[in-house]
């Protein structure tokens, strides 16, 4: 008895063949993108690199930043960033997402709090404890890591430099850099200057290289605060934070 | 098997209380049982060895109840350290450690170096911190060099571990307030790290570890199993039905779903001569493809 479906079970036609690899080419495709929203993982420090890129999506509705001094960054190697921080304005995390967003690198930020959920949601976005070797494991890691100043009212004043932290720095023999940022509450505009690299003037054998380094870093701060621009009335009228100084 | 092909290694005998899966070429082997101490220092002492690699730990639930775990932890290390220290031809000693010995206190480092202050929060941690400091008094008082391998949680398809099994659950619990990620190790590679600790008579703790982390509610979604989103006094009654259903999960299992469990392990390339190829995320795959049961299929027909 002959077999009358042979030829059809046998013969590929070519415009058959066409159609199964589109389809083929089609179904790993959808597999790519539907396994990456499936394959959700955490980086060593537990940031979780697609909820920064979701953040960074929300933050870009709400500012609009302008980021200047980024080529002063090295590309691979690991850097200690050093913002001014106004009080409750979150510098350091506002500025590690922004310098994620423009440099493609996983920026973390320093002061992140121990205690779930807070602790744990800015855990996700590259927070770390507020410890020296917690930041000197990440520094040697080759990480980019921002921490601010002790935060200050007014917007154009630095606040204290850490000098423990960037001890951390020191001992993982890691690039300083100053960085000023300003940020309104009321328009869109934002901004972020990174300085040149802080050396330190003279070279020192004990931890008094820290002192003069936390304190060539906040003067340096306050420099490039000064450099921001924006009307100064010398009224009380300074102290709020009107304008991203710089921003669209 | 792995010290077997090490070209340094002259003679070689195993003590263990279960015999060995795969026929030993070299090696030979005692089954001796952890509490027979007069045994264990026989055959330590006779055997005179250069280097002890003593990884006789029991991880709570893993293949005991904690109470079990700790009094054959407790007998193994008092009895194959001991004669260790009576062997005149010693020069190392390593041990087997792990991660839980820094502890997860409330503002402990999120991904603690070697250096980092040791302070374990959970049973396990405790015991770990006793073989460590037994075998480093042991070090300073015959003058031996004594490394530790303080690995991540390790998951293979022969070891028992309570993590794995808490994952490979139907359903897998995860704290929705905190979901910390945590780290985990594949047996190969702490097999190797062990070889080359006792090749280059480590005198130091190094982190063995694999790259990246993992959350419980990510492992679960790897896993396609039903994540259970729990809070505060929940994890009491997951306990008991997941104990009910085989995976009891032990305190220092729950801690590392509450607070994570990470380690730095970039001082494995200086110290070991290697870093793991496969990341946290690799293991969790690997760990959700292993079939339950291994069937090795006989060589040759005999009926």
């Amino acid at each position: 008895m002959s077999d009358t479906t042979y030829e059809a079970r046998v013969i590929t036609l070519p415009v058959e063949r066409a159609t199964t690899a589109a389809r083929q080419t089609a179904a790993s495709a959808a597999a790519r993108q539907v396994g990456a929203v499936g394959a959700w993982s955490t980086d060593d420090w537990g940031r979780d690199p697609r909820l920064v890129e979701a953040t960074i999506r929300l933050g870009r509705l709400r500012w609009n930043t302008l980021i200047a001094g980024t080529e002063r960054l090295p590309a691979r190697a690991g850097a200690l960033i050093v913002v001014n921080a106004r009080r409750f304005a979150l510098s350091p995390i506002f500025t590690a997402l922004a310098l994620t967003g423009a440099t493609g690198r996983a920026v973390r930020f320093v002061g992140r709090p121990d205690v779930a959920p807070v602790g744990a949601f800015v855990r996700r976005l590259g927070g770390l404890l507020e410890r020296t070797d917690e930041v000197a494991g990440a520094l040697r890691a080759g990480e980019v890591v921002v921490m601010g100043a002790h935060p200050e009212v007014h917007p154009r004043r630095v606040g204290r430099v850490d000098h423990r932290l960037i001890g951390a720095a020191v001992a993982t023999r890691t690039s300083v850099f100053p960085a000023a940022t300003a940020s309104s509450p009321w328009g869109r505009s934002a901004r972020v200057e990174i300085g040149a690299v802080a050396r330190p003037t003279r070279r020192r054998r004990g931890p008094l290289i820290e002192l003069e380094l936390a304190d060539l870093v906040e003067q340096r701060i306050q420099r490039l605060l000064d450099q921001l621009g924006g009307a100064q009335t010398g009224t009380p009228l300074d102290w709020l934070p009107l304008s991203g100084m710089g921003g669209d | 098997m792995l010290l077997e092909r090490e070209s340094w290694v002259g003679e070689l005998t195993g003590l263990d209380v279960d015999p060995p899966r795969r026929r030993l070429h070299r090696a030979s082997f005692e089954l001796v049982p952890a509490t027979d101490h007069g045994r264990i220092v026989d055959t330590i002492t006779k055997f005179d060895p250069h280097v002890v690699v003593h990884i006789a730990v029991w991880e709570p639930f893993s293949r005991a109840t904690p109470d079990t775990a700790r009094r054959l932890t407790d007998d193994a290390a008092t009895s194959i350290l001991g004669a260790a220290a009576e062997c005149r031809a010693l020069e190392s000693v390593i041990v087997r450690s792990g991660t839980e010995i820094y502890g997860r206190a409330r503002g402990a480092p999120t991904r603690p170096d070697e250096d980092a202050e040791l302070n374990p929060t959970s049973d396990y941690g405790r015991m770990l911190l006793g073989i460590e400091q037994t075998a480093a008094a042991l070090g300073r008082r015959i003058g031996v060099s004594v490394g530790a391998i303080r690995m991540g949680t390790v998951l293979g398809p022969h070891v028992p571990s309570p993590l794995g099994r808490v994952l490979r659950m139907p359903a897998v619990p995860f704290s929705v307030l905190a979901d910390p990620p945590f780290a985990v190790v594949e047996d190969i590679e702490v097999a190797r790290a062990f070889v080359a600790a006792a090749d280059r008579r480590l005198d130091q703790p190094v982190n063995v570890v694999a790259n990246g982390a993992i959350t419980a509610l990510q492992a679960a979604r790897r896993g396609r199993r039903i994540p259970i989103p729990l809070v505060g006094p929940d994890w009491a009654i997951a306990r008991v039905i997941s104990g009910l259903f085989g995976a009891p999960i032990p305190e220092h299992v729950v801690e590392a779903f509450h607070r994570g469990r990470l380690a730095d392990n970039s001082r494995m390339t200086e110290l070991l001569g290697f870093h793991p190829s496969a990341t946290t995320s690799d293991v969790i795959d690997k760990l959700y493809e292993w079939p339950t049961v291994i069937r090795v299929p006989a060589r040759r027909a005999v009926a």
